[in-house]
């Protein structure tokens, strides 16, 4: 609103007339830069409406629905969800071997690459590779722990100088 | 607004965030015990919640706002303001939950990033919020940016419900709520749960201090730029030759004749 007026005394005015002037950016100038910023929001909005699309709304199938779909699933690349097998993890020269289940489905997995920290028997995980034969190939390991929080020691007593266990 | 009793309350709220969020930070860092799971990453607990509920709450707070800005019976451009200073608290909040989940999610996850839909949300959570405040910086007179931003703020909190359903409509790797889950039975152990609920309440308090010097800020500049206004007027209708009717109806009617008060 300010720049209007300014703006108006921008041109053929005396100099005593621009007063207000440095205290505003020329208002094209300013409309051009905020222009210029929402077009980039709009692009970025665009991007992730993009990648949410074609990632988030099936992120992962499940060890039991990725065997049922085995055959459309050919050897493309997709994200693969189940439980560690307890007694299945391999340590192998370039990464793990070991099982997941999904409701009494099992697939055994060759990873190449490195765990997390939290990969453990009986934690869900996601991870990111193909089918060679009924062989599931993954590059990726991640962890999808639970939403619940236990305390490591939730009987924890003091000690005599106040510390807890 | 400005005076003392206003900023005795804004100096209380900020000693009291302090405190809290210090004693949040003894309880999550030194006192509560570690996760079975997750071990000693689970203090990140105390963190990234509470601050993804105070960006909910901004942007609920900046909805609110907008909705009374709209309405012509409670319009007044206080709202505006509010509905503009809330939104730049929850764009700062947003970014901080985006950088907390973050260093969380590599450790315990294994990746920084991923794109299932509670992190592809936040993350457009995140855009829309700087793109309501894009829109503010448009040039526009002060009713016209308010009405537009305000039907922008709508639209994007859309956006937040979305947002907190998403672990429950998709499949994602980010874990469900563990408090708010569709069950309602918190899944947290009691120490745990304490801290974490102190958390909650020491970030609302942090939103608050940072909502009302925000808000007293955009009040400033409010005037600063109607009293720049009001002298602009005033000197081309002390210039020679130009009569006050001529610069009325030169001018933007909304801003001219009625300087907005805040």
């Amino acid at each position: 609103m300010v720049q209007s007026v300014s703006g108006g005394t921008g041109s053929g005015q005396p100099a005593n007339s621009n007063k207000a002037k440095p205290r505003v950016l020329p208002s094209r100038r300013r409309a051009r830069r905020a222009w210029a910023a929402l077009g980039i929001v709009i692009v970025a909005i665009g991007f992730l409406l993009y990648k949410g699309l074609g990632n988030s709304l099936v992120y992962f199938r499940t060890a039991a629905g990725a065997v049922q779909d085995r055959a459309q699933l050919g050897n493309k690349t997709f994200r693969l969800e189940g439980v560690v097998v307890p007694g299945s993890i391999h340590t192998t020269g370039t990464g793990v071997d070991f099982s997941v289940e999904s409701s009494n489905v099992f697939v055994q997995v060759h990873d190449i690459a490195n765990p997390p920290q939290l990969f453990q028997p009986n934690i869900p995980v996601v991870l990111v590779g193909h089918f060679q034969q009924n062989i599931f190939l993954s590059n990726q390991i991640m962890v999808k722990h639970s939403a619940s929080y236990v305390a490591a020691h939730p009987d924890r007593v003091a000690t005599v100088n106040g510390k807890k266990l | 607004m400005g005076s003392k009793r206003y900023q005795r309350l804004r100096r209380a709220m900020g000693i009291v965030s302090v405190l809290l969020v210090a004693v949040t930070v003894v309880l999550g860092l030194w006192v509560t015990p570690p996760d079975v799971v997750q071990g000693q990453l689970v203090r990140l607990i105390y963190v990234h919640p509470p601050m993804a509920w105070v960006a909910y709450l901004a942007y609920g707070v900046t909805s609110l706002a907008s909705v009374l800005y709209l309405w012509r019976r409670t319009r007044n451009l206080r709202w505006d303001l509010l509905a503009a200073s809330s939104a730049e608290v929850g764009v700062i909040f947003t970014g901080l939950t985006l950088i907390t989940g973050s260093i969380w999610g590599r450790p315990a996850w294994g990746v920084w990033w991923t794109w299932d839909a509670r992190l592809t949300t936040t993350a457009l959570l995140f855009v829309l919020y700087i793109g309501y405040l894009a829109l503010r910086r448009i040039p526009a007179d002060s009713h016209q940016r308010a009405v537009r931003s305000a039907i922008a703020g709508l639209i994007a909190f859309i956006d937040v419900p979305i947002v907190h359903q998403s672990v429950v409509w998709w499949r994602t790797l980010h874990q469900g709520a563990t408090v708010l889950n569709p069950s309602l039975s918190p899944r947290i152990h009691g120490e745990m749960a304490s801290t974490l609920l102190l958390g909650f309440i020491a970030f609302t308090f942090v939103y608050v201090w940072m909502l009302l010097h925000r808000y007293q800020i955009a009040a400033l500049e409010q005037n600063v730029l109607d009293a720049e206004l009001e002298k602009l007027i005033q000197e081309r209708r002390n210039e020679p030759g130009l009569g006050s009717s001529q610069i009325e109806s030169s001018g933007d009617a909304n801003n001219v004749g009625q300087p907005s008060k805040v």
